[in-house]
C-alpha cells in the first residue's frame, strides 16, 4: 500500500532512459524514409509506405516515450509499482522496438512475414504493458484526476491495440472487408485521442502545476474531459457503423481539446516562477498546434496538414519537453539518493542552448513539412533533412545527460569528503 | 477529517509562493534583499519539515504505519532538500546567479515530486490513521518552535 512512496521502488534509471534514447532513433529512420521515398507516395495517406511511416512514428517515437515515462511516473503519480521493473522493461522495450520495425517494414516492403512478426511482437509488448497497468491502476486507493485519466488511457489503449490487431489480420489475410475503413478511422481516433491525448492531458494535470508552479487546471476539465473523450470515441465507432453523421462528435472533440489547450496555456502564462524555461516553448507550441489542428479537423479532416500538425506539431514537441525535464531530474535524483554530494544542477545536465538549437531545427522541419503540402514537394526533402538533424540533436542531448550520470556513478560518492 | 492534510497542503502552496518570490528577487539581482527572502523561505521550508519529522510522522508511526513504512523515505528526501538549500545559501553569498538558478530548479523539482507523493498518498493515509487526534496534532505542529538549520 505504501510502496509507491519509496524511491527504492522506482525503476532503475536505465528503464526510462532506454526508451527515451530509442525514440529519436526512430525519428531519424522516419526522416530517412521520407528522404528516400517519392513525394507522391509519402503524401498519399493510404499508401503502404505512409502506413509504415505512421507506425514508425506512433509506435517507435510516441508510444516509446509514453511507455518509458509511465514506468517512471506510475510509482510517483499513482503509487503503482511494477514488479521486476528491469525484466518488464527489457521485454517491452525489445518487443516494441523489434515489433515496430517488423510491422513498418512489412508495410513498406510489402512482406507478410514481417507483418506477422510485427503483429506478434507488438501484441506481446502492448498487451503486457496495458494489462499490467490496468491491474495496477484499478487497485489505486486514493484517486486523483491523473489516475482517473490514466485508467481511461489504458482502456482506450487496449481498444486501439485490438483494432490494430484486427486491421493487421486483414492485411495479412488480404481480407479487406466493407467495414475496413471504419475500423481504420476508429483505430486512428482511439490512438490519437484516446491513447496519446488522454495520457498527455492526465499527465498535464499534474505536471503543469508541478514543473512550472502554475495554477491547477479547472476541476471540470480534470474530471470530466477524459471521460467525455472516451465517450465520444465509443459514439464515433457506433455512429460510423450505423452510417450516421459524425459532425457533432467532431465538434465535441474540437471544443473539449481546444478548451484543455487554452486553459493549459493560461495556466502556464500565470506560472509563479519567473525564470526562463525553454521547455515551456515545447508545451506552448504543442498546445497551439492542438488548437489549430482541432479547428482544421472539424472542416478539413482529410487535409494533409492535419496529421502533420497533430503528430509533429502537437504530440511530439510536448513529449520532447517532458524528456528535457525528466532526464536531468532523474540523473540528479538517482545520484543524490546514492549519496553523491557534488552533482551538476539540472541545468548543467543538458545545456539550455543545446535544447534551443534542437527546438529551432525541429520547428523548421515542421514548417517545411507544412510547406510541402501547401507550396512545393521540395520542402518534403528539406523537412526530412531538418527532422533527421533535430532527432540526432535530441538523441545527443539525452545521451550527454546519461553519460554525465554514468561517469559520476562510477566514482566514489565519499570522494568529496576525503 | 482532513484538518492535517488541508493545513499541510496550504503550507506547501505558501512555500511555493515564497520560493517564486525569492527567485524574482534574485533574478532582479537585488542580493541584499535576496539573502533576506531566502532565509525566510529556508526557515519556513525547514519548519514544515520539522513539523512532519518531529510531530506528524512519529504520531503516524505510533498508530502503525505498516510494514512498508514510508516515513524514512520522506525524511531522506527532506535531507536532500536541506542539502540543496545549504548550497543555495552559498550561491547567494557569492552572488552566483547562474548556479543559483540551476540549484533552484533542482530544488523546485525535488520539492514538487515530494509534495505530490505526500499530498496524494501520505496525507490521505495520515488523515485516515489520525482522524481523532487531527486537530490536537495540528495545534501542536503550529506551535512547534523553529530550529536553526544553518
Amino acid at each position: 500500500m505504501y510502496q509507491g512512496l519509496s524511491t527504492n521502488q522506482a525503476p532503475p534509471i536505465s528503464v526510462p532512459f532506454r526508451f527515451f534514447l530509442t525514440a529519436p532513433i526512430f525519428g531519424i529512420l522516419i526522416g530517412l524514409l521520407v528522404f528516400t521515398s517519392s513525394p507522391q507516395t509519402i503524401l498519399n495517406q493510404y499508401s503502404h509506405t505512409t502506413i509504415g511511416l505512421v507506425h514508425l512514428f506512433t509506435l517507435g517515437v510516441l508510444s516509446m516515450i509514453i511507455i518509458g515515462a509511465l514506468q517512471q511516473m506510475l510509482p510517483v503519480l499513482a503509487s503503482a509499482v511494477i514488479k521486476k521493473p528491469l525484466l518488464f522493461a527489457n521485454i517491452i522495450h525489445t518487443s516494441l522496438t523489434l515489433g515496430t520495425l517488423c510491422l513498418s517494414g512489412g508495410f513498406i516492403y510489402s512482406q507478410k512475414y514481417l507483418l506477422i512478426a510485427g503483429a506478434i511482437l507488438l501484441s506481446i509488448a502492448l498487451t503486457m504493458f496495458f494489462f499490467t497497468i490496468i491491474k495496477l491502476l484499478f487497485k489505486v486507493k486514493y484517486l486523483t484526476s491523473t489516475v482517473s485519466a490514466m485508467k481511461i488511457f489504458s482502456i482506450a489503449g487496449l481498444i486501439t491495440i485490438i483494432l490494430g490487431l484486427y486491421l493487421s489480420g486483414s492485411h495479412i489475410g488480404d481480407n479487406i472487408g466493407s467495414l475496413h475503413y471504419i475500423f481504420v478511422d476508429s483505430h486512428i481516433l482511439f490512438g490519437i485521442f484516446g491513447f496519446a491525448t488522454i495520457i498527455i492531458m492526465g499527465v498535464a494535470f499534474q505536471v503543469i502545476p508541478m514543473f512550472y508552479v502554475a495554477p491547477d487546471l479547472p476541476q471540470y476539465i480534470q474530471t470530466k474531459f477524459p471521460r467525455i473523450i472516451l465517450g465520444m470515441l465509443i459514439l464515433f465507432l457506433i455512429f460510423s457503423l450505423l452510417q450516421l453523421d459524425i459532425f457533432g462528435i467532431k465538434v465535441v472533440f474540437a471544443l473539449a481539446l481546444s478548451l484543455f489547450a487554452i486553459y493549459s496555456i493560461k495556466s502556464l502564462n500565470n506560472r509563479r516562477r519567473p525564470v526562463f524555461d525553454v521547455t515551456l516553448w515545447y508545451w506552448k507550441i504543442s498546445l497551439i498546434s492542438l488548437i489549430l489542428s482541432m479547428w482544421l479537423y472539424i472542416y478539413y479532416s482529410n487535409h494533409l496538414i492535419l496529421p502533420i500538425l497533430i503528430g509533429f506539431g502537437f504530440l511530439y514537441p510536448i513529449l520532447q519537453g517532458m524528456i528535457y525535464k525528466i532526464v536531468p531530474f532523474l540523473s540528479w535524483f538517482h545520484l543524490n539518493s546514492k549519496g553523491y554530494f557534488i552533482i551538476p544542477t539540472l541545468r548543467e545536465f543538458i545545456k539550455e542552448d543545446n535544447i534551443k538549437v534542437q527546438l529551432y531545427i525541429y520547428l523548421s522541419s515542421v514548417f517545411s513539412f507544412v510547406l510541402s503540402v501547401l507550396l512545393s514537394e521540395i520542402f518534403l526533402y528539406i523537412g526530412a533533412g531538418l527532422f533527421i538533424v533535430s532527432n540526432i540533436l535530441l538523441l545527443i542531448n539525452i545521451a550527454v545527460a546519461a553519460k554525465k550520470y554514468h561517469q559520476i556513478s562510477l566514482t566514489d560518492p565519499m570522494a568529496a569528503f576525503k | 477529517m482532513t484538518v492535517l492534510s488541508s493545513h499541510m497542503r496550504a503550507d506547501h502552496r505558501a512555500c511555493d509562493d515564497e520560493f517564486a518570490n525569492m527567485e524574482n528577487v534574485v533574478a532582479e539581482g537585488n542580493w541584499d534583499k535576496a539573502s533576506e527572502v531566502f532565509e525566510n523561505f529556508a526557515s519556513d521550508l525547514n519548519h514544515h519539515f520539522d513539523m512532519e519529522e518531529d510531530v506528524m510522522f512519529p504520531a503516524f508511526e505510533a498508530r502503525g504505519a505498516g510494514h512498508c513504512n514510508p516515513t524514512p523515505v520522506m525524511i531522506m528526501e527532506h535531507t536532500q532538500m536541506r542539502n540543496v538549500l545549504k548550497q543555495m545559501r552559498e550561491d547567494i553569498k557569492s552572488q552566483n546567479k547562474d548556479h543559483f538558478f540551476g540549484l533552484s530548479e533542482t530544488l523546485m523539482m525535488t520539492i514538487q515530486q515530494h509534495n505530490m507523493k505526500e499530498e496524494q498518498m501520505m496525507y490521505p493515509m495520515i488523515d485516515e490513521s489520525l482522524a481523532h487526534e487531527g486537530q490536537m496534532l495540528l495545534d501542536e505542529m503550529k506551535a512547534y518552535p523553529r530550529k536553526d538549520h544553518k
